[in-house]
């Protein structure tokens, strides 16, 4: 998995790139958990993510949580295949997708 | 058209083909198939004369090909051999690598075989990578131009050995599309392979070479579902199942999925059921089973592909107490066991002899 990371003004994006697994999970949420100044909303881009378990979803609803009382998160550009992911476990309800 | 008869190939101390006989009729697509190191590549080597056969003869429309007397240059032309790697020319264009041997070798004029040539490019589909050169162009593309320089030499058969086998997954399919073509058009052709549903699909006859002999041949429908001898009953087996077993907590996943998907790309399956393949294993595995094994982990998985019915099959075995891990509802918050339930079409859970065993369809 890659992260490429932009920040533009208070809007942090994560542009995920590969697999959202057990083994690449962590890396993402220790990209989340990295103290930021300013930061007060957050886009995750999915357009190149392939793959999504479980653990890749523990670590997008905790980062929802993060963010929750500053400006969200929003998710977009997700595939279908991942999505179906984000439809059967309940996901889709609860993010923004933009 | 071509007749082996009682050939056979040593080097050195190792006999590698003992007695192999076998009658290529024209417009025929033979796949061999067969363990590794049975002498499948020696077999193609030696007819067209890559290697020196020890003993037997090869006849060519009624001329043995070892036969001092034979002239071998005409009679070898009339044999493409299609290689794993593409071995084309680096300094020379697309276009140039085709016509070379035609021009020669046939001594064709340099027009009429820039004409076959640019036919020919067209016929792979690459009309328009003629003037890249061999470095411009990705491993499908470069063996599609592989194998158009080899029906510039017109042959009357062409013998292909693991043509995919060097390729990217994502590129088999290309390759195979072309072979399949030629197989419409009638061209006589003899395929190693590995992949197994192109080799049924495509071809009228296939041999599992075993023990240095043809040691089973017949139609693909019958070798590859019912083939009548133990040792090809066991390598047909072996390759319609994936298996992977997990021993220790750190198990590498990387390699549990690239196997999986070697495997699914191996059954043409597409890339949504790939996917949906590695997560169920993948949820079911980290969050479900590994957490229930003691010291010891024991859990074994195999993946198979029933194409009568285009059903997905996993069969997990693990040790512990009974537990069926689809049963259990974890309610709201079990994300894993909602994806796990929701992929999964039919399942039984036995438990037999100390160990469960899982079997599910997707
Ligand atoms: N030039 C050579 N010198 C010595 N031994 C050879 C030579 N070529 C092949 N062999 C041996 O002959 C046996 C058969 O090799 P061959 O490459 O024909 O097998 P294969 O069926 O094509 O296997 P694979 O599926 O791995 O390609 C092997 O044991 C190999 O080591
Ligand atoms: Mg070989």
């Amino acid at each position: 998995m890659n992260l490429t990371e932009r920040l533009d003004g208070g809007r942090l994006t994560l542009a995920i790139e590969g697999r959202l697994d057990t083994t690449t999970a962590p890396q993402l949420e220790e990209a989340l958990k990295r103290p930021r100044n300013g930061v007060t909303r957050l886009t995750l881009d999915f357009a190149g993510v392939t793959y999504v378990s479980s653990a890749g979803l523990r670590v997008i609803l905790l980062a929802q949580k993060q963010m929750k009382n500053g400006g969200g998160m929003t998710v977009r550009n997700v595939n279908e295949t991942v999505m179906d992911v984000f439809e059967v476990t309940g996901l889709a309800k609860i993010l923004t997708f933009d | 058209m071509i007749s082996v008869k009682h050939l056979s190939k040593a080097f050195g101390e190792t006999t590698v083909l003992k007695d192999v006989n076998v009658e290529i009729k024209k417009g025929e697509v033979i796949s061999i198939i067969g363990p590794s190191g049975t002498g499948k590549s020696t077999l193609l080597r030696c007819l067209n004369l890559l290697e020196t056969p020890s003993g037997g003869e090869i006849v060519i429309d009624g001329i043995n090909l070892l036969d001092k007397k034979s002239n071998v240059f005409k009679l070898r032309q009339k044999m493409g051999m299609v290689f794993q790697s593409f071995n084309l020319f680096s300094h020379l264009m697309v276009i140039e690598n085709i016509m070379l041997g035609p021009v020669d070798l046939l001594r064709m004029g340099r027009r009429e075989a820039f004409e076959a040539a640019m036919h020919l490019l067209a016929m792979v589909g690459l009309s328009e990578k003629a003037y890249a050169y061999p470095d411009e162009l990705s491993g499908g593309q470069k063996q599609r131009v592989a194998i158009a320089r080899t029906l510039a030499m017109r042959p009357e058969i062409v013998l292909f050995d693991e043509p995919t086998s060097a390729l990217d997954p994502t590129m088999v399919s290309e390759v195979l599309a072309v072979v399949r073509k030629l197989a419409e058009r009638g061209m006589t052709m003899m395929i190693v392979t590995h992949e197994m549903k192109f080799a049924r699909d495509v071809s009228t006859r296939a041999l599992f070479m075993d023990e240095g002999i043809i040691y089973e041949e017949g139609p693909p429908k019958q070798m590859f579902e019912k083939p009548k001898r133990d040792k090809t009953r066991a390598f047909i087996q072996k390759i319609k199942l994936f298996g992977f077993e997990i021993r220790s907590r750190n198990f590498d996943l990387y390699r549990l999925n690239a196997g999986i998907e070697n495997f699914g790309h191996k059954q043409m399956l597409s890339p949504k059921q790939i996917n949906h393949i590695q997560l169920v294993i993948e949820e079911l595995v980290m969050n479900a089973l590994l957490a229930k094994q003691g010291d010891v982990v024991a859990i074994a998985i195999s993946v198979g592909y029933a194409e009568e019915n285009g059903t997905i099959e996993l069969a997990l075995t693990y040790g512990g107490a009974p537990y069926d891990p689809v049963a259990d509802d974890g309610g709201d918050d079990d994300l894993s066991g909602r994806i796990v339930r929701n992929l999964v079409k039919t399942r039984t859970c036995t438990f037999e002899a100390g160990k469960n065993h899982l079997r599910l369809t997707l």
